[in-house]
């Protein structure tokens, strides 16, 4: 009985995971097939479904060197916004987060109730004033719309609040009272502290501007300066048949995330457990 | 300390004494206030600022091309109300929830109880479950567009293999939407699954021991101790998912395009379709206030559940 509990509960958690991931494998396999090849085997339910029968690189070559749709552009745009992003991310929400858990002054609850209470409004209602004010200060087209608004992180704040929180007060009367100024402390007492959270929403940050489609789609109007995600739904509804090379656009990129994600998971996931525990 | 000290001393006039702080802590507070200036900068200017002249412009007659704004009251709150399409948007939010929240946050559910207890490959189980989450709304929603396709989606083979009628999904009105959810639901499990995992680990063990020294089955101890004791976890799932169901937008662009014939248009959709298409600033920011309101109601009953958990 014990066995066939087992047994099925396996069953159950194999099948389900290969629905989680067929959609991928199916999306890497396609990108290693050539045109022809795509449709050939799917009318019936075989190995060759996935396993591709002529491997090529052909679509990635395709892809990668194509002047009208330069794809490592894409990339190497949305790396460097989302680089730099993060780093300012990390930079200007640790310091608030540090003040809110250590410092004293005035109007502290204050506050730090108008950051909680920005958790509630959701960026699709701010949409048209923000675009007006990227418009009003001349942003529009560059990537200053998409890197300073995003510079504010309300769940990094309140994130890290919680983990500077936990340093002994100790650490730091010691640290005063060997004359380190607060500057110091910050950076060499309470960050090295606390590298887990950084790194947690470092990768919560870099991934949510990595998938951020509808502001870059609104304020970018350059097509040199788009980011992927915007470029591969183009891509996808221009070359609306040439199911290979959406799939090899696709494949070049979601192989690295997948691949940092896979390397830092731990990390990540330690995010959405604090996001789930705060209510 | 200092303070504590001339506390003590006399009465109320030290209680203005103790109110002016000393060189240090006015330090403190000078550099508490550069820490956080830049973040509350920020806010003011991303985040309050837009709210406020959200609020001012949903009230305007607010047309970009012509760059013409006259304030018109009520008006825009009026037409939405009884604008067809606006309602149907919303419409197509709310369905989208009702249909994803309970199959969803069953399925996430089933998926922590699965992989909760450690024994070999949960680690990778975990992982798999997790992948779509990662995988970008742009690119999910590509290749799901290719999976539904009738000549040569993998959906429809399996259909045809179990002999089943097949159909393209996307192309058809009544089906459009439900091609929307499955997409949604295999993006969002993951990120559920691992909220229900803390939520899990959140209960006691002991409860279990004792329940099976009382002879309970698993079934009853999943409905007397796991369901009971993971309602707070459950609310905040759902209203998460209802939440996240009125935001929709990113899988709709890429997937359907609010198609076919505004099938799958949804609120957030409306408001671009407005705002950016028909340059109607004003209008769709009157839609975009009443979005808010309903996500407010939603949270604020949020709140008040968590105040009435019981942990």
């Amino acid at each position: 009985m014990n066995r066939f509990a087992s047994i099925v509960k396996y069953t159950v958690m194999t099948v389900l995971a290969v629905i989680s991931i067929i959609p991928i494998l199916w999306m890497i396999s396609g990108s290693l097939r050539p045109y022809e090849e795509l449709f050939k085997y799917s009318s019936s339910l075989n190995y060759h479904l996935f396993v591709p029968v002529q491997p090529t690189l052909a679509n990635f070559k395709e892809v990668i060197f194509n002047e009208g749709n330069p794809f490592i552009r894409y990339i190497a745009n949305t790396l460097f916004v989302a680089g730099i992003v993060t780093l300012l991310v990390l930079l200007v929400n640790s310091m608030s987060a540090f003040a809110f858990a250590k410092l004293r002054f005035r109007g502290k609850a204050v506050v730090f109730a108008l950051f909680m209470s920005a958790m509630i409004i959701p960026g699709e209602v701010t949409l048209v004033p923000n675009y007006l004010l990227m418009n009003y200060f001349g942003w529009l087209n560059s990537y200053k719309a998409l890197v300073i608004p995003s510079m504010l992180s309300v769940f990094g704040i309140f994130l890290l609040r919680q983990f500077f929180a936990e340093i002994p007060d100790e650490i730091l009367e010691a640290a005063k009272i060997d004359g380190a100024s607060m500057l110091r402390t910050f950076s060499s007492i309470v960050l090295p502290a606390t590298v887990p959270p950084m790194i947690t929403l470092a990768l919560m940050t870099f991934l949510g501007n990595w998938d951020s489609y509808l502001w870059p789609l609104i304020v970018i109007n350059d097509d040199k300066k788009q980011m992927i995600q915007v470029a591969i739904a183009a891509f996808s509804s221009v070359e609306g048949t040439d199911w290979s090379k959406i799939l090899a656009a696709s494949t070049i990129s979601t192989v690295p995330i997948l691949i940092l994600f896979l390397f830092l998971q731990r990390y990540y996931i330690q995010g959405i457990t604090m996001s789930g525990v705060k209510g | 300390m200092t303070s504590v000290t001339s506390a003590a001393e006399s009465g109320s006039k030290s209680i203005l004494a103790s109110k002016k702080p000393n060189r240090y802590l006015r330090g403190e507070e000078r550099t508490a206030w550069w820490f956080v200036l830049p973040s509350f900068a920020l806010l003011l200017i991303f985040v309050f600022y837009p709210m406020l002249q959200a609020f001012v412009i949903s009230f305007q007659n607010y047309n970009l091309v012509g760059s013409t704004r006259s304030f018109i009251g009520l008006d825009n709150y009026k037409n939405l109300l009884t604008d067809r399409d606006f309602l149907a948007s919303l419409r197509h939010s709310f369905h989208f929830a009702i249909i994803v929240i309970p199959i969803q946050t069953s399925i996430s559910l089933c998926l922590a109880l699965l992989v909760q207890k450690k024994f070999a490959l949960t680690g990778l189980f975990r992982t798999l479950y997790f992948i779509p989450v990662v995988i970008s709304t742009a690119v999910a929603a590509t290749v799901f567009k290719l999976i539904y396709n009738k000549e040569f989606g993998i959906l429809n083979n399996v259909l045809k293999t179990f002999h089943l009628p097949t159909t393209n999904f996307l192309s058809n009105p009544e089906t459009a939407m439900y091609g929307v959810i499955m997409l949604g639901i295999w993006k969002g499990v993951g990120f559920f699954m691992i909220i229900f995992l803390a939520g899990l680990n959140n209960i006691p063990q002991d409860l279990y021991e004792a329940a099976r020294v009382d002879g309970a089955t698993k079934i009853q101890q999943f409905f007397r101790i796991t369901l009971p004791l993971l309602n707070r976890t459950t609310a905040f799932v759902v209203i998460m998912t209802t939440i996240d169901a009125i935001k929709l937008s990113g899988l709709v662009f890429v997937l359907t395009g609010g198609g076919p014939n505004g099938a799958t248009e949804t609120a957030v959709y409306y408001i671009y379709k407005m705002a950016f298409q028909q340059m109607q600033m004003g209008y769709a920011t009157a839609a975009a206030f009443i979005l808010f309101v309903i996500v407010l109601v939603i949270s604020l009953v949020q709140m008040r559940l968590f105040r009435n958990a019981e942990y």
